[in-house]
């Protein structure tokens, strides 16, 4: 193996954890605040990603551009879907298995509805960029995926500016620490859940759209999405936007180099795999491995 | 709590009965025999992964019956009547339990005389067991693998030629690019093969062939991908590492689009590429543009094919169904059909053993595949030669091998872009 | 749970009828093949037997123990591959079906011993890596065929009768066991696990043990149904026997007929086995929509699912006539949805 080929690898990485990172960001902000685990994750990515496609066919929207468009339609099919089925469920600081099931019955839905209306041919977005790539030296990049990453690392930022610097944001953080503290100092729980879950299901749709132009996809898309997103967020602590960049860097270098070990049929097996580990050994993240390190030093 | 309970369970009895009766009602009508027509099933994906390929191959099948029924329909002996052809339908939505059961479903339930269909190695393994079970003929349209056919089956057929002459004819071919002088002697190989036996059978035929003819090539990578997968990179992060000449890999119709996408996206480039016996389709060009140009493919049909029977045939295939026959799948179902009509009319009777008899005996001598002649083998496939078409730029495909029945020039090595 | 003198006699009177009424139900379905001789009638019976027997399997785990897992069609699939194997060495088909079984519960023992140190939510989310990793193996693994799937060739006529009372015995045995369960002090200490599992602990309960077991009889009913499948199909692959549809189906049959009540599962499986076939011929890419609407209604209205609800229209029915309290229906399903649980 040469050293080209290793840089080569590295970028690839580092490109793919772009991808994975805003992949599972909405995750993450919905399991903060709500403890619901997403299951539907993958149906609003997939809708997100068929969005993009009907942008680009119908008004010729470039992707990129269109993902723009499919964020806000995304965050407001998110209130409205927060409104008819989600607020009925009881806030817990626990995550329960009636938000699971309702969460996996609403995927069964939303695939299938992507059934009815896009049939389920495998479709692709192709535009003049699609195939073009960037060469330094021997290092070859598509240039999709570094716009995507571009775009991936722009939206991470500036969820994490909003968490941060916004009255919003502020409800989101202390609903994360603490839900009954934060109702007791004035936050507003239910509107601050109806705009979190807007915001992740947005962030899903976000994601869908910029994979469907690195991918193809159908409505059965992001099933291994999803369950990469799992390792992420649990890899990550579950429940902070920067563990999610270290859940995505982590299982990116693992797939990209771990494929040099094992038979490709093997990849997905790699974070399937990593994902039982992980919940297994390392319940609470990255975080508590350092923590235990740091106990054992 | 108890009473509520025990009331419960009664209620669920009746409940029970209720939806069982119903069941019965609903599933017992099979689709009404008659005797004034020769019921046919036809289980073919229309929807699904293989929708596509499903329903061109169910337009080949529906135009060879609604010519035979248009000529009055077959000839039964035994009942001294020309009687037409009904057919069963049943969509198996790409799903191999869902094929065999209406395969099962077509041959148990509704009587019919013969199954034609499968599409795709994978569903036509599922259905594969079936005919002898119910001791009905069975042809399959669209699956190749040598799995299906040695296992001594005695009421299967099929009209595709093997899997591994379809790798033996890639290899010769490459072989032949070479002896031109097109390609240079001892070029590597990278072999990426879908994990079913389709896939082995294609790369067992490229390496018999590189085994019997020696010096003209080396595998250096050879690896099996999961099919229907949505992402790629790691198998062409490994192709790409083999640093090889030629890339062979065998793959249907989605995978085929979504690899060769990322290969064109990690800027790969092999002096040859195939995708076994996808390439030419329109949906790729669709979804690939110009990234399609100079990709090879081993098939088993032609629409370029120049024999009269084709050239008829691409004009009633287009004023049948509005479009032109995509590679090659509407033509061995269109054959199939045919064949099965020809041997029910040769038989003289509806009985199903004497129809299969008859089916090892039949042969089409205005066949549309390569060769024109359409012949079952003892172990009920059909041994028809490939033809290698490539894809020009500009949206054109050209037959490039074998020589006679070329329409343009091979374009080898191809050139970078 | 309370059992007084005075209901104890009404409960032998009611478990005496109770009795019959199984005993006819059994006896019809064994004559069904005599009253309606269509071959399709009798194999859909067939799979309506096997649906209901994972059902009730996975209610065991999913619903008495309150275990919810995305993980049976390993279970399933280890189940069929063993058969498969087991026959093509020449063994006899209802050996194979033991050792399927055996198989299957050895796996649940290695999915289990790690996993159900996780708790509810996790332990759902577990099953699904565990399930897909299985199957990806299995779908890359070449003394089984691969993704191509594997074939048994039996050399002998197929008689379809035969495997119709392979699955009418083996559904029965599910139901016993079920009822079994739900009366010995094993099925109450599954329940005390399901209602709170360190509770369980504290009143002598070991609940690791407890679902341990749960998980492996689950497992081996489970297995046993894949392996009469495989006998019937000749012909099975990873994407079918492993995939998550399969984990799916299994986990959507007992939620919607009524999840941790001993006829619940059942309803479902009968439902499932007429909606899969009768739907799926005709509108085949919809059912999944039909079943995640359902699925949704459940949980927001009706944790009971169909039995629940039949359990609600009697109530409310027999209310009206008798002004007579009683307790909400679903409680079981209850406590599995919307408890809490500790990670």
């Amino acid at each position: 193996m040469t050293l080209i080929e290793i840089v080569n690898l590295l970028v690839s990485a580092l490109l793919l954890a772009g991808i994975y990172a805003v992949m599972s960001v909405g995750m993450t902000v919905i399991y903060g605040v709500m403890k619901i685990v997403n299951l539907a994750h993958a149906g609003f990515m997939m809708m997100g990603a068929y969005l993009a496609l009907e942008l680009f066919e119908r008004l010729h929207i470039d992707p990129i551009l269109a993902a723009l468009i499919v964020f806000p339609v995304m965050f407001a099919i998110g209130r409205a879907i927060h409104w008819l089925l989600v607020r009925w469920l009881p806030t817990s600081d626990q995550p329960t298995l009636a938000s699971l099931l309702l969460m996996f019955g609403l995927w069964l839905v939303l695939q299938n509805l992507g059934y009815l209306i896009w049939g389920n041919s495998d479709r692709s977005i192709f535009t003049p960029h699609t195939l073009s790539i960037l060469r330094f030296g021997g290092i070859t990049i598509s240039s999709v995926r570094l716009v995507v990453f571009g775009a991936a690392v722009a939206c991470m930022v500036a969820l994490q500016l909003i968490l941060n610097h916004t009255w919003f944001g502020r409800s989101v953080r202390a609903l994360i620490q603490n839900r009954y503290a934060g109702q007791i100092v004035g936050v507003d729980d239910k509107k601050t859940a109806s705009i979190t879950f807007g915001l992740g299901i947005g962030f899903a749709g976000l994601a869908g759209a910029l994979l469907a132009s690195l991918y193809s996809f159908n409505p059965d898309f992001g099933r291994p999405f999803l369950i990469r997103a799992f390792v992420i967020i649990v890899l990550g602590g579950l429940e902070s936007v920067s563990g999610v960049a270290i859940g995505a860097f982590v299982l990116a270098f693992v797939e990209t180099f771990g494929i040099l070990f094992v038979p490709a049929g093997y990849q997905l097996a790699i974070s399937y795999g990593l994902l039982v580990m992980v919940l297994i050994f390392l319940p609470g993240g990255m975080a508590s491995l350092t923590a235990k390190v740091r106990r054992l030093a | 709590m108890q009473p509520t309970r025990r009331v419960g369970r009664g209620m669920v009895f009746a409940v029970c009965a209720a939806l069982t009766i119903s069941f019965f009602t609903a599933c017992s009508r099979t689709k009404n025999a008659s005797n004034d027509s020769i019921p046919i099933g036809v289980v073919l994906p229309i929807t699904g992964r293989e929708a596509k390929p499903g329903q061109y191959q169910r337009e080949g099948i529906e135009l060879a019956i609604k010519q035979i029924n248009q000529s009055g329909g077959i000839l039964v002996k035994d009942l001294d009547k020309k009687l037409p052809i009904r057919e069963v339908f049943y969509d198996d939505s790409s799903d191999q339990a869902k094929s065999a059961s209406f395969a099962e479903r077509a041959m148990s339930s509704d009587k019919v005389v013969a199954v034609v269909g499968a599409y795709s190695t994978a569903l036509g393994e599922a259905e594969s067991v079936m005919p002898d079970r119910y001791q009905v003929p069975w042809i399959t349209t669209g699956a190749a693998a040598s799995t299906i056919f040695n296992h001594g089956y005695q009421f299967a057929f099929g009209t595709l030629s093997p899997t591994n002459l379809l790798g033996s004819t890639t290899a010769e071919y490459l072989g032949s690019l070479v002896d031109q002088g097109k390609l240079s002697k001892g070029l590597k190989l990278a072999l990426a093969l879908e994990n079913t036996d389709h896939g082995v059978d294609y790369g067992n035929g490229i390496k018999e062939w590189i085994r019997q003819h020696p010096g003209y090539f080396v595998v250096v990578f050879s690896e099996n991908f999961d099919l229907g997968s949505p992402d790629f990179s790691g198998l062409l992060q490994k192709v790409k590492s083999a640093n090889a000449d030629i890339f062979l890999a065998d793959a249907h119709l989605q995978d085929f689009i979504t690899m060769h996408r990322q290969y064109l996206q990690n800027g790969m480039h092999h002096q040859m590429i195939s995708y076994g016996a996808r390439g030419p389709e329109s949906d790729a060009r669709k979804a690939l543009g110009d990234g399609v140009d100079h990709i090879f493919a081993g098939i088993w049909w032609s629409r370029s094919l120049p024999y009269p029977q084709v050239k008829k045939f691409n004009e009633d295939y287009k004023a049948f169904t509005g479009h032109e026959p995509d590679s090659w799948y509407p033509a061995t179902a269109y054959d199939a059909m045919r064949a099965l009509a020809t041997a029910i009319q040769n038989a003289g009777t509806l009985n199903k053993t004497a129809i299969r008899d008859a089916l090892r005996q039949v042969q089409l001598n205005d066949s549309l595949l390569p060769g024109q002649v359409l012949k079952f083998q003892p172990n009920g496939q059909i041994n028809t030669p490939f033809v290698i078409v490539q894809n020009k730029p500009g949206g054109k495909v050209d037959i490039v091998f074998p020589k006679d029945a070329a329409t343009g020039e091979s374009i080898a090595p191809t050139p970078k872009h | 749970m309370r059992v007084s003198q005075r209901t104890l006699s009404i409960r032998g009177l009611v478990q005496w009828r109770r009795f019959a009424l199984l005993s006819i139900l059994l006896a019809g379905l064994a004559m069904m093949p005599w009253l309606v001789s269509s071959p399709n009638v009798i194999r859909l019976l067939f799979l309506t037997f096997l649906w209901v027997t994972t059902s009730v399997a996975w209610n065991i785990l999913g619903g008495f123990a309150g275990q919810i897992s995305f993980g049976f069609a390993v279970f399933y699939g280890i189940g069929a591959y063993t058969t498969a194997l087991a026959m093509n060495a020449g063994l006899n088909p209802f050996l194979a079906f033991l050792i399927s079984s055996v198989t299957a519960a050895a796996a649940s023992l290695i999915v289990g011993l790690p996993t159900f140190r996780l708790r509810g939510p996790y332990f759902a989310i577990a099953t699904i890596g565990i399930s897909e990793a299985v199957r990806v193996v299995m779908t890359n693994l070449s003394f089984t065929g691969g993704a191509s799937g594997y074939r048994i060739v039996e050399h002998r006529p197929f008689l379809q009768l035969e495997h119709y009372y392979t699955a009418l015995v083996l559904a029965s045995i599910a139901v016993a066991s079920s009822i079994l369960i739900s009366r010995t002090k094993f099925g109450l200490g599954l329940n005390a696990i399901r209602q709170d599992e360190d509770a369980a602990a504290g009143l002598g309960v070991n609940p690791y043990a407890y679902k341990l077991e749960a998980h492996a009889l689950a497992a081996a009913l489970t297995g046993m149904v894949g392996g009469v499948f495989a006998r019937y199909a000749a012909f099975i692959h990873p994407q079918g026997v492993f995939g998550f549809q399969t984990s799916v189906h299994i986990l959507l049959m007992p939620v919607i007929g009524g999840i941790a009540t001993v006829w619940g599962p059942v309803l479902g499986g009968v439902v499932f086995g007429i909606v899969e076939e009768q739907i799926i011929a005709s509108f085949p890419e919809i059912h999944l929509l039909i079943y995640g609407a359902l699925l949704i209604l459940i949980i927001l209205v009706e944790p009971g699912g169909i039995l629940g609800a039949f359990r609600r229209l009697y109530r409310r029915l027999h209310a009206r006539r008798r002004d007579k309290t009683s307790n909400p229906g679903g409680g079981e399903a209850d406590e599995i949805f919307w408890r809490p649980r500790r990670g």
